[in-house]
C-alpha cells in the first residue's frame, strides 16, 4: 500500500524525516519497500503567461504563443483549442522531462517551438487531455508549478501483512505511529446534517444471503453535481498513486485510501425496482464490469443487484449499467463487508484484482462499514453538493461484539524479559486504543478495537508490547564465548580423515618413552627432542621421559603387528610431544607421524602389487598440505640422520622446516628389530598453524576461453631440479602459462650418462581472448629458446 | 545432365555399400556432398545457364544431394548397430568377480568416542578448551581445593617431573586454566589425557577424561543434572539414565557420583555391571564457593558444575571392548574393527 507523508501529517502531527520515519515504521513491523519524492518532475515546469497568440501560417488546428516565462518570451507552438491570449499556463521548458518524455526544440510546420503547453494529463496531475492547464489569473508567472500548486510530497510503499487489514489505510498507519511516538491520533471530525426526506421513501434495501454479506449500509444523497475533484483532493489520490476521476469517484477511493475501507457508489437513476438486493448470482450470470469486459458468474458469487439486473461483483468490481458519469444527480452510497475468503474465491477465479478486493479478502471489520459511509457522505456533500436523505438502510444481522483479552504481565516479563510495570503495559496497549476493561492481580483484561480483528489471544497482545517496546530494546545476556582454537581442532581432525581414507590406521600409545630410542634415532645431542621432560617416579626406565617424537612408539607398533603376520601396514598417530629445558612446565606440540610399509594397494587380480616408493609417501604429503591451503612448499635433503642417504626430504614452509619424510635407513630400521623397508613422514601440526592463518577461498573467475595444450620433450642434464626447469618455463609467460605438468621422465643407455629426458605438458590460456597456434608456436619457440640459454637442453 | 548426376549418385551408392567404419563413412560423406565434392563443383555450372532454366537444374542437383545423404544416414544408423552389437559381446563381465578397492583404514576407537562427545557438548553451545599434560602443583590440586596433606599429591599415585611440576592427574586443570583467563559466562568440556600412577588389568597410567565445566548466573544442580542426562541419552541411547550418589571431591560442593544405568543389560544387572544394573561413570558436582574465590570470580554472583567422565570407559562400553590394555595395543587387527 502507497502512503503520502503530507496526507499523513492531517492525523499525527508527525516531525520526521522521511529516513526517520521509514525506520520507524520497519521497526514497528511495516516493511517500507520504496519510498518516492512526489513533484520532483513539476518542479521544471513553469507558470508561463501567453502574451500573444497567432494562427499558425500553415496548420489551421495550430497556434503560435508567445509565452512570457518570467525571464523572457518565448515562441511556443500549440495545439489546444482552450489556450487564449493572457492565460497563465503551465509552461515546459526546452531540456525539461515529464516521465519519459524530453523536451526538445522542434519545428512544426516549419515554425520554431521552444517548449511545450502543458495539459494535466501530460503533467500526470489528472486524465484530463480535453486542453491545456489553465491557471488562476494569479498565479505567479516564474515560479514553478510544483512549489505553487504545493505538490512536493514524499510516498511510502508499505508492505502490509495480511494479519493487519486496518494499516491498509492512512489512519490505521497513523494510529500506530501515534502509539510509537507518543502523538495524539486526529481523527477527521464527522457531522452530517440531512434533509426531510427518508431514505425508506426512495430506496429499499434486501439482504438475501448474510452469510456473505455481514453487513450493509446504503445511504442517499440527492442532487450532487459530479464533475472534476477540487485540487487538494487530486493531490492527496495523486500521491497515493490514484488516477483522479471525478469528485464522487475520488471520495470513495479517498475515504478508502483513509480508513481502508472501500467504498461504492452507484447512479440512483439506473436502479430497477429503486432497490439494493444483496444475493448469489444465478448460474451463468452476467454483468458488464466497469473494467470494460463482461464477466459470467456462478452462484457462488454475491452480487449487488437493483430489481432485474447485477448492478457490482460484490467487494469486487463495480458494473458499467449504474456507475457515476456527469450526469448522474442522484447517488446511493455503498459501504458494506463481505466473506473474505468468498471475495478471495471470486476474485481469484474471474482473475480480477482490485484495490476493493484487496481490501475485502483480508477480512475487514463490519463496524468501519459505518464510519466510512458517514464519511464519505460528509465530503460528497461538502464537495459534490446534494441533500442528504436522513437515515441510512442498515443490513447487519449480527453485530460484531467486542472481544476481551486478558493478559498477565507476569507471562509477558517471562517471554520477553523485559522489565516494565504494568502501567507502560496498559500505556502500550491503550496506544493502540485498547481498552483496560478490567484488572485483576497479575491479569488485565483488555477489550479489543473492533478494527484490530487479529488480536484474539494474550500472545497476541504479548506480540503488540514488543512491537511497541522495541524488539531491539529487549537486553540481552548471552556472551559468546572464545575460548576454542577451532582452527588447529578442525585441521587435526581433517588430517586424521584424509588418512582413514587413504588406508591408514590411527595408533595411540602412551607418552611415556625409552631414552634410549634417541640414540636409536642419531638424534643429535644439541637437537630439540633432547630436551626432554623426565618423570621422577616413572614406571620403568622405558617409561622414564615424556616423549619427544611419535617415532619409537609407532615402530614397536609395525613391529608387533608384523610379528603377527600384518606385513602391510600403513599407521599413523597425532598425538602431543613435548619439549622441557628451561621451560618451568614444557612445551607441548602437535605431531603427526605416518608410517608405510608393504605393498601399497591389496591385491586386486587385474595388477600386480607395488611396492611402497619415495614418490608414494610424497603423494599423501603433498595432498594433506593442499587440504591445509598450505602453498609454496619447498622440498630440500632432509637433516635428519634416520633417513637413507639421499632418500629423505624436509619440508620447507615459509623458511621454516615443518616436517620431513622418506625411506627410513635399513640400519635404524634394524636397531628396532625392523627388517621391512619402512617408510615414514612427520608433520609438526602446530608449527604449521603458528604461520598460517585460516584463509577461505575467494571466488576466481573461471576461464572463457578454452585452454591449449601443447607437450614438450627434451634431454637435460641431471643436475637441473624439476623445479628450476618449471620456473624457467613459467617465467617467459607468466600470464598465459597455466600450468607445466610432468608426465615423463625417461633414463636408459640410449640417452648419455647423468642426463634424463622429460616430457611435459603445458596448459596456456588467456583471460582476454582466444590464443592462435601463431602465438602458441612462437611463445614455444621462446621457452626452447630460455631452457637452451640456461640448461642446455637437447630437442628431443 | 541428368546423367552426370546419376552417375555421381550411382558411385556414391556403391562406395557407401562397401565401407563397414564410420570413420570411413565421414570422408565418403565430404568426398561425395562436401563443401568441395564433385556435386557442388557441378553446382557451380548453374551460373552460365539461362536465367529460366536454373531452377531446375539446382532442384535436380539438390535432389541428388539429398538421396545421397539418405544413403549415408542409413549406412551409419547400420554401422552403429552392428558395433553396439560387437560391444555386447567383447564386454564380458563376470559379476562374481571382485572390484578393485580402496583399502579401509580406521580412527582409533577412543578418537571415535572423543569426537562423538565433543560433537554432543559443541552442538549444545560448549567450546572445546585444551591445557598442558605437564602441570604444575597450583593447577592440578591448589587450585581445586586439595588439602596439601591429601593422598593424591604422593608420588604413588601422581608422577613427578619436578618438585612441583607434575603429569596432570585430571582435565580439572583446564578448568582452571579457563577461570583464569576467561570471565564467566564459561560453558566446556577439556578432553584430554592424564596420569596416574598405577598400571593393571582395570587402570592404565595414561588415560583419557572429559571435564565439563559450566559457570554462569543462575546455574543449577538441575541444569548438572539436564545436561548430564541429555548428553548420555545422545551417547548410548534413550534407554539410558543416571543417578548420582553423594561423594567427596575437593572442588566441587555438593559433590557426587555418576551411575548410569548399564548401557549392556540396560539394569538387568549383567557380568559388566557385576549384577547391579548400575555403572560408575564418575564425578561430578557444583563447583566449590573455595575454588570461585581463589580464581577471583564473584561467588555470590555466579554459580557453576563441573563433571568428569572417562573416554577410555566410554569407548569400551560402547564397543563393548573387554579389556582395557586393548586399547594402546595397537593390533590393526583390532583396529581395523572400528
Ligand atoms: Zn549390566
Amino acid at each position: 500500500m502507497r502512503i503520502s507523508y503530507n496526507w499523513l501529517k492531517q492525523y499525527i502531527n508527525i516531525n520526521l524525516n522521511s529516513k526517520e520515519l521509514e525506520e520507524k515504521l520497519t521497526f514497528s513491523g511495516i516493511e517500507v519497500e520504496s519510498i518516492d519524492k512526489i513533484g520532483e518532475e513539476l518542479k521544471q515546469v513553469i507558470i508561463g503567461k501567453i502574451v500573444e497568440k497567432t494562427s499558425h501560417p500553415q496548420a489551421d488546428k495550430l497556434s503560435i504563443c508567445r509565452v512570457d516565462d518570467g525571464n523572457e518570451i518565448k515562441q511556443v507552438i500549440c495545439g489546444a483549442p482552450n489556450c487564449a491570449k493572457n492565460q497563465k499556463i503551465a509552461f515546459a521548458p526546452v531540456g525539461s522531462k515529464l516521465g519519459e518524455f524530453k523536451i526538445k526544440k522542434v519545428k512544426l510546420r516549419g515554425e520554431e517551438s521552444y517548449g511545450m503547453i502543458c495539459s494535466e494529463q501530460e503533467l500526470g496531475i489528472s486524465d484530463n487531455h480535453d486542453g491545456i492547464m489553465i491557471l488562476p489569473d494569479d498565479a505567479p508567472t516564474g515560479k514553478d508549478l510544483a512549489s505553487y500548486l504545493n505538490l512536493t510530497d514524499t510516498s511510502f510503499e508499505l508492505e502490509i501483512t495480511p494479519n493487519r487489514p486496518d494499516l491498509l489505510g492512512m489512519v490505521g498507519v497513523a494510529r500506530d505511529l501515534s502509539a510509537l511516538l507518543k502523538l495524539p491520533l486526529n481523527l477527521p471530525e464527522m457531522s452530517l446534517k440531512s434533509g426531510k426526506k427518508k431514505i425508506e421513501e426512495a430506496l429499499a434495501l434486501e439482504n438475501e444471503a448474510p452469510e456473505l454479506c455481514s453487513r450493509y449500509v446504503a445511504r442517499m444523497i440527492e442532487g450532487v453535481t459530479i464533475c472534476e475533484s477540487p485540487q487538494w483532493l487530486k493531490k492527496r489520490l495523486l500521491a497515493v498513486g490514484l488516477r483522479p476521476i471525478n469528485n464522487v469517484v475520488d471520495i470513495t477511493n479517498f475515504v478508502m485510501m483513509e480508513f481502508g475501507h472501500p467504498l461504492h457508489a452507484f447512479d440512483y437513476q439506473d436502479l430497477e425496482g429503486k432497490k439494493i438486493i444483496v444475493r448469489r448470482a444465478t448460474k451463468k450470470e452476467k454483468i458488464p464490469a466497469l473494467d470494460e469486459e463482461t464477466y459470467t458468474l456462478e452462484q457462488s458469487d454475491l452480487v449487488i443487484a437493483d430489481a432485474s439486473k447485477p448492478i457490482a461483483i460484490a467487494g469486487i468490481i463495480g458494473g458499467v449499467n449504474s456507475h457515476i458519469t456527469s450526469q448522474t444527480t442522484n447517488i446511493v452510497l455503498e459501504a458494506a463487508n463481505f466473506n473474505y475468503a468468498n471475495i478471495r474465491r471470486t476474485s481469484r477465479r474471474l482473475k480480477i484484482s482490485t484495490d476493493s478486493s484487496y481490501r475485502f479478502e483480508r477480512n475487514l471489520s463490519d463496524e468501519t462499514a459505518e464510519i466510512v459511509s458517514k464519511r464519505a457522505a460528509q465530503l460528497i456533500l461538502e464537495i459534490a453538493g446534494g441533500t442528504l436523505l436522513q437515515g441510512t438502510l442498515d443490513s447487519y444481522p449480527d453485530p460484531q461484539k467486542a472481544n476481551i483479552v486478558a493478559l498477565r504481565p507476569s507471562r509477558v516479563k517471562k517471554l520477553l524479559t523485559i522489565k516494565e510495570d504494568d502501567t507502560t503495559l496498559i500505556n502500550y496497549l491503550e496506544g493502540l486504543e485498547l481498552r483496560l476493561h478490567k484488572q485483576e492481580k497479575d491479569k488485565l483484561f483488555f477489550e479489543i478495537p473492533f478494527f484490530r480483528k487479529d488480536l484474539t489471544r494474550e500472545i497476541d497482545l504479548i506480540e503488540e508490547i514488543i512491537r511497541l517496546h522495541g524488539y531491539n530494546n529487549v537486553e540481552t545476556f548471552h556472551k559468546s564465548q572464545n575460548i576454542m582454537n577451532k582452527l588447529s581442532f578442525y585441521a587435526r581432525r581433517k588430517l586424521q580423515d584424509i588418512l582413514v581414507s587413504y588406508g591408514f590406521c590411527e595408533v595411540i600409545n602412551w607418552s611415556f618413552a625409552d631414552p634410549k630410542d634417541l640414540d636409536s634415532l642419531n638424534i643429535p645431542e644439541s637437537d630439540e627432542r633432547r630436551n626432554v621432560a623426565k618423570i621422577i617416579n616413572p614406571l620403568g626406565n622405558d617409561f622414564a621421559i615424556m616423549r619427544s617424537t611419535l617415532l619409537p612408539g609407532i615402530f614397536k607398533n609395525t613391529l608387533l603387528n608384523i610379528s603377527h603376520g600384518q606385513k602391510e601396514l600403513k599407521l599413523f598417530e597425532l598425538n602431543k610431544v613435548f619439549f622441557r629445558k628451561d621451560e618451568k612446565l614444557a612445551t607441548e606440540k602437535y605431531n603427526l607421524t605416518v608410517l608405510l610399509t608393504g605393498n601399497l594397494n591389496p591385491t586386486f587380480w587385474k595388477e600386480k602389487p607395488k611396492e611402497i616408493d619415495f614418490y608414494d609417501v610424497k603423494g599423501i604429503v603433498e595432498e594433506l598440505l593442499t587440504s591445509l591451503d598450505l602453498e609454496d612448499v619447498d622440498y630440500i635433503a632432509s637433516k635428519e640422520n634416520y633417513f637413507q642417504p639421499g632418500s629423505g626430504a624436509d619440508i620447507i614452509f615459509r623458511k621454516n622446516c615443518i616436517g620431513n619424510f622418506g625411506k627410513l635407513d635399513p640400519k635404524i630400521a634394524q636397531t628396532f628389530s625392523l627388517e621391512q623397508i619402512i617408510f615414514i613422514f612427520e608433520l609438526s601440526i602446530d608449527d604449521i598453524f603458528s604461520l598460517q592463518e585460516k584463509r577461505y577461498p575467494t571466488y576466481k573467475s573461471i576461464a572463457k576461453f578454452p585452454p591449449v595444450l601443447r607437450d614438450l620433450s627434451f634431454v637435460i642434464s641431471k643436475e637441473f631440479l624439476l623445479k628450476d626447469i618449471k620456473n624457467i618455463i613459467f617465467k617467459t609467460n607468466p600470464k598465459i602459462i597455466k600450468n607445466v605438468v610432468l608426465f615423463d621422465e625417461f633414463i636408459s643407455d640410449k640417452i648419455k650418462e647423468g642426463y634424463r629426458s622429460l616430457t611435459f605438458s603445458l596448459v596456456f590460456s588467456s583471460e582476454t581472448k582466444t590464443l592462435t597456434d601463431e602465438f602458441i608456436n612462437n611463445l614455444l619457440k621462446t621457452i626452447i629458446a630460455n631452457l637452451e640459454k640456461s640448461c642446455k637442453i637437447e630437442m628431443r | 545432365m541428368k546423367e552426370e548426376l546419376n552417375k555421381i549418385l550411382e558411385s556414391a551408392k556403391s562406395e557407401i555399400d562397401k565401407t563397414g567404419s564410420i570413420h570411413e563413412l565421414q570422408q565418403l560423406k565430404s568426398r561425395f556432398i562436401g563443401k568441395k565434392s564433385g556435386l557442388m563443383n557441378f553446382m557451380k555450372q548453374i551460373s552460365s545457364l539461362p536465367k529460366e532454366e536454373r531452377p531446375a537444374f539446382g532442384q535436380l542437383v539438390n535432389e541428388t544431394k539429398q538421396q545421397i545423404t539418405n544413403i549415408i544416414l542409413k549406412c551409419e544408423a547400420a554401422i552403429k548397430e552392428s558395433d553396439y552389437k560387437k560391444t555386447l559381446k567383447s564386454e564380458f563381465i563376470d559379476l562374481t568377480m571382485p572390484g578393485r578397492k580402496h583399502e579401509k583404514g580406521s580412527l582409533h576407537p577412543i578418537t571415535l568416542v572423543w569426537r562423538e562427545i565433543e560433537d554432543i557438548f559443541i552442538s549444545m553451545g560448549f567450546d572445546v578448551a585444551e591445557g598442558p599434560d605437564v602441570e604444575d602443583e597450583f593447577h592440578n590440586f591448589d587450585a581445586l581445593n586439595t588439602p596439601p596433606d591429601h593422598p593424591a599429591r604422593n608420588l604413588s599415585d601422581t608422577f613427578y617431573i619436578e618438585n612441583d611440576v607434575l603429569l596432570r592427574a585430571q582435565t580439572s586443570t583446564v578448568q582452571v586454566r579457563v577461570m583464569e583467563k576467561h570471565k564467566p559466562p564459561i560453558k566446556i568440556i577439556s578432553p584430554g589425557r592424564c596420569y596416574r600412577n598405577e598400571n593393571d588389568a582395570s587402570h592404565s597410567p595414561a588415560f583419557h577424561q572429559v571435564e565439563a565445566l559450566v559457570v554462569d548466573e543462575d546455574v543449577t544442580f538441575a541444569d548438572l543434572r539436564d545436561i548430564l542426562n541429555i548428553f548420555l541419552k545422545k551417547m548410548f541411547g534413550e534407554d539410558i539414565s543416571s543417578r548420582f550418589r553423594p561423594h567427596f571431591f575437593p572442588f566441587t560442593e555438593p559433590s557426587a557420583e555418576i551411575d548410569i544405568i548399564c548401557v549392556n543389560c540396560l539394569g538387568k544387572g549383567c557380568n559388566i555391571c557385576k549384577g547391579s544394573g548400575w555403572l560408575e561413570m564418575g564425578g561430578a558436582g557444583m563447583v566449590d564457593p573455595n575454588v570461585f574465590d581463589m580464581l577471583e570470580i564473584d561467588s555470590e554472583k555466579y554459580t557453576g558444575y563441573a563433571f568428569g567422565l572417562g573416554i577410555d570407559r566410554i569407548a569400551m562400553l560402547k564397543f563393548k571392548i573387554p579389556d582395557m590394555r586393548m586399547l594402546f595395543a595397537n593390533d590393526v587387527r583390532f583396529l581395523k574393527q572400528f
